[in-house]
């Protein structure tokens, strides 16, 4: 059985101090311990961003790719070989921005992929511009007179796309990240978790004592998560409440079958484990003649 | 060399592509060599669309300018296409539908008046039979029987029941016994007879050539997104992927299925995608990503005619300069360009051992005149190439000490360093898009920085033998040598052998390996530096420009065409004859007809129309191939 120390590299992270991204890898490393993971069949994938460290600093196997581009080159590696444990790391620009259309994609096409998105609703590596996630209103680098737009339902947009799990954490409650991560590790199928994050460098407005108040997890307010019109219902609360009540927990989760259950050339044995030294074209080749 | 040139016309939607195939295996079943050249515009219904059925008794790898026999499925097709016609040459029409009234015909050619839809409805067929009808009846004026035309209809249609054979062999018949009975087929200029097989030809496209390829190579991952022309590489992989065990993705876009292809090849599978120009565009950043991961990729990049949305069904070799700077940063590539069918197939195979052996991106240049032509080649030319897979490591090793990681970007001699895959226990790494130490983990450490381009960079000194060296051809005592690449091999070979005929010696230098160059490619091209032409299908020589910086030669003329066709081997021929006498220097090859296949009008719809369900209509700029 790897330990938490299996987990862990030698490089001491670069964040800064107080970042979320703290707690968010170490609740990672314990929680893919507590499933029972394994250095050698892990892979953390992520795009570019604050979040794009955390394939450098959970000892797995790790592929820190482009910027927005975590879910489609973690898919790749997932359907060479869906025997290992994918998880795709991202943040609210990289996720919910520019790699946007990869996340609706990958949700309706529930391949057994663990999706962790940053959301800091804040643009930290490129110093502090307003991200998807912004409330409106506010004022950033590139919206010094304060956003217009409404920010994106990331939770929302996971349900009505059908992916098969969708909950949210936050970095300020560490067990609790634990304990979702867990379930979303032991998920089969697509499972986004949205972890709302304090960025202490650039996110002045959505601070720790901001969240306090606001945080509840509605887990123990007895939601049903087999329920997807109140899980879509929740996932809204926030912005519609004016943010006065921010959920988290698991909003909705149901069993279905995979993309890779779909792929009867992965049922003997996974593509990439086939012997190419000798392919039989013949049969192939006479559709030529 | 005997040969035959049919070319059938109609509008999109008549089923012209697929009459030339069946054509030419027709003739390839009975010993020939065809070459079948589709043109088209970018439209699903309406407008001008044509094949052309080069047959002969000898290799033929590139089209003509003109024809023997046009099979005109409209008047417009013979507005378009009469001038095109040999000395000589015939034109079948259907008089019943098609109204010449008004159309000069040079007095040399010779028109067959046949009633294609009345025989085709005769024999229970409808208007998308009358192909049939005119192979029958073409079949006839060159004296061959129906029996093999039979055997391909059964093969064909015979999934689709006893009637639909016997309909479609009626049609055949039809045309042929037409003729017979109407005109002296005996006059018919051209004669072929069928010939003895050594051995099982095969007729393919260059896209079913790469994908095949592809497939010998050990492909099990492939993602890309619809484009023309590449789409059929698509098409065909995907149509085998229950087959070979290979995993097909339709990516949402681009972008995505270059970067799945990053991360299954990560992970062990053998990995492709195809794209055109503005596909490539959009995957330029994650084949930067494979370079400095050292992640091996294949990218099919099938030109088409650009900038932008450019011709989107027409054909250029202007993306040399594109494949060979993509991406941002120095990084090493190889790019090969397939001279011909066959070549498509094996250099596809070298792709996948280049990409792993020095785990870098390879991309395969095809353009929409190699990748939609289809060829007779000889079946043995078919072989597989021994899988080399480099220093990927797949066995477990030693368990890595806690907190450790595997030295994935080890410094090494060759610049490679051992790769081992996810799930093998002792190689936990980390790949990145950042610069990085030995051990992948991220770094800014300017002397580590140095050294890791210098290691990237120096594999190139040890592909010397994986790299395909230019391949020279034509008499000795040659007074100019013709420098092309990629899909213009068979048009300035034969160009060669034109003028050889009329007793004028030039030869041809052609590059399947365009960068980086082989070491004889600077032998050669050195030796013959005096008397080199360039020959692209480009309107700024783009691979004479890299000539030029490379290996430091000059050209004295050049031959260029890029008003959106190939070059036919004719024009190539002449103006190399006219720049060797000194009556030129730079050509430009272009069309001067007034002809436009994508705003064809479908003149003769209405009559065409009767005895259909329903009438076609004005069906032209219906839907885009995009």
């Amino acid at each position: 059985m790897a330990t938490v120390n299996d987990f862990t590299p030698k490089e001491q992270p670069q964040w800064c101090p107080g970042c979320g991204n703290f707690g968010i890898m170490l609740a990672l490393r314990n929680a893919l311990v507590k499933v029972g993971a394994e250095t050698h069949n892990t892979v953390v994938v992520s795009g570019v961003g604050c979040s794009g460290k955390d394939a450098h600093y959970v000892r797995t196997y790790g592929y820190e790719g482009l910027h927005g581009r975590a879910l489609p080159l973690a898919t790749g590696i997932k359907l060479a070989n869906s025997r290992l444990r994918v998880i795709a790391m991202g943040g609210d620009g990289d996720g919910y921005g520019i790699g946007l259309n990869h996340f609706v994609q990958t949700c309706r096409r529930n391949i057994g992929l663990t999706y962790i998105v940053h959301d800091n609703a804040i643009y930290g590596l490129t110093t502090g511009q307003t991200s998807p996630t912004s409330m409106k209103g506010m004022k950033t680098k590139s919206t010094p007179h304060g956003v217009l737009e409404e920010p994106i339902h990331p939770l929302a947009l996971a349900i009505t796309s059908d992916a098969t799990f969708v909950a949210r954490t936050y970095t300020g409650n560490i067990p609790h990240m634990i304990e979702v991560f867990t379930q979303a590790l032991a998920h089969k199928g697509f499972a986004l978790v949205d972890v709302l994050q304090i960025c202490p460098s650039w996110n002045k407005v959505n601070t720790p004592e901001w969240f306090k108040t606001r945080i509840y997890d509605l887990n123990k307010e007895g939601h049903d998560v087999a329920d997807k019109i109140k899980a879509y219902e929740k996932a809204l609360e926030d912005v519609h409440s004016g943010y006065e009540r921010v959920p988290i927990g698991i909003f909705y989760k149901v069993d279905k079958p995979t993309y890779e259950d779909g792929l009867p050339q992965r049922k003997e044995k996974e593509v990439f484990e086939h012997d190419i030294s000798a392919i039989n074209m013949e049969k192939t080749l006479a559709k030529f003649i | 060399m005997t040969e035959f040139v049919w070319k059938i016309g109609g509008e999109a939607g008549f089923g012209v592509m697929g009459a030339g195939i069946l054509f030419g295996k027709v003739f390839t079943r009975t010993g020939h060599y065809a070459f079948i050249y589709p043109e088209y515009p970018s439209l699903i219904k309406g407008g001008l669309n044509t094949t052309q059925v080069r047959v002969g008794d000898a290799p033929v790898n590139a089209p003509s300018k003109t024809y023997d026999l046009l099979v005109a499925l409209n008047k417009f097709t013979v507005e378009a296409c009469k001038d095109e016609a040999r000395t000589g040459g015939s034109i079948i029409y259907d008089g019943k539908n098609t109204d010449l009234t008004g159309i000069n015909v040079r007095e040399d050619i010779q028109l067959y008046n046949i009633p294609l839809l009345e025989i085709a409805q005769n024999a229970g067929g409808d208007m998308l039979m009358r192909n049939t009808v005119a192979m029958g009846a073409s079949l006839a004026l060159v004296g061959y029987t129906l029996d093999q035309l039979d055997v391909m209809i059964h093969e064909i249609f015979g999934r689709k029941g006893e009637d639909v054979v016997k309909i479609n062999m009626d049609a055949a018949k039809g045309g042929y016994d037409y003729v017979k009975a109407h005109y002296d087929a005996g006059k018919f200029p051209i004669k072929l007879e069928k010939r003895r097989m050594r051995e099982s030809k095969f007729v393919l496209t260059g896209n079913e050539a790469i994908g095949a390829g592809a497939i010998q190579a050990g492909l099990k991952f492939f993602a890309s997104y619809p484009m023309t022309p590449a789409s059929s590489i698509l098409h065909y992989i995907a149509a085998h992927e229950y087959d070979h065990n290979i995993i097909v993705k339709h990516a949402e876009d681009e972008i995505a299925s270059m970067n799945m292809v990053v991360g299954a090849s990560y992970a062990g599978a053998r990995s492709m995608c195809c794209t055109s120009g503005g596909g490539f565009a959009l995957k330029s950043e994650a084949l930067g990503l494979a370079a400095l991961a050292e992640t091996p990729v294949v990218v099919v990049l099938s030109q088409r005619t650009g900038p932008s949305t450019g011709m989107p069904t027409w054909t250029e070799q202007a993306d040399l300069r594109f494949a060979m700077h993509a991406s941002q940063g120095d990084f090493l590539r190889v790019i090969l360009a397939p001279g011909d069918v066959t070549e498509a197939y094996m250099h596809t195979q070298r792709a996948f051992n280049i990409a792993e052996k020095y785990q870098i991106p390879v991309i395969i240049l095809s353009d929409k005149f190699l990748s939609e032509s289809a060829a007779t080649t000889d079946s043995s030319d078919y072989k597989p190439l021994p899988i080399e897979r480099g220093k990927m490591i797949t066995q477990h090793m030693q368990p890595l000490p806690q907190g450790g990681r595997f030295k994935r970007y080890e410094f090494t001699e060759d610049g490679v360093s051992p790769r081992p895959i996810p799930g093998v226990i002792g190689g936990e790494h980390v790949a990145t898009s950042y610069e990085h130490w030995e051990n992948g983990f991220s770094t800014e450490h300017f002397e580590t920085r140095k050294k890791m381009v210098d290691k990237r960079a120096r594999k190139i000194n040890f592909m010397a033998n994986d790299l395909i060296p230019p391949t020279l051809y034509g008499p000795k005592g040659a007074k100019l040598t013709l420098v092309c690449w990629g899909s213009h091999k068979a048009p300035v070979f034969e160009a060669v052998d034109i003028l050889k005929k009329e007793g004028v010696k030039v030869n041809a230098l052609h590059f399947s390996c365009v960068h980086p160059l082989h070491p004889l490619a600077y032998e050669l091209l050195l030796k013959y530096r005096k008397r080199l032409v360039i020959v692209e299908n480009n309107s700024t020589a783009q691979f004479g420009g890299y000539l030029k910086e490379k290996v430091g030669v000059q050209f004295i003329g050049s031959i260029l065409r890029y008003d959106a066709r190939p070059l036919f081997p004719e024009d190539v021929a002449e103006h190399a004859k006219a720049i060797l006498e000194g009556r030129e220097k730079d050509a430009v090859v272009y069309d001067r007809t007034p002809v436009e296949y994508y705003t064809a009008r479908i003149i003769d719809t209405k009559e065409a129309g009767k005895g259909l369900d329903k009438p076609l209509g004005e069906s032209k700029h219906t839907i885009e191939v995009i």
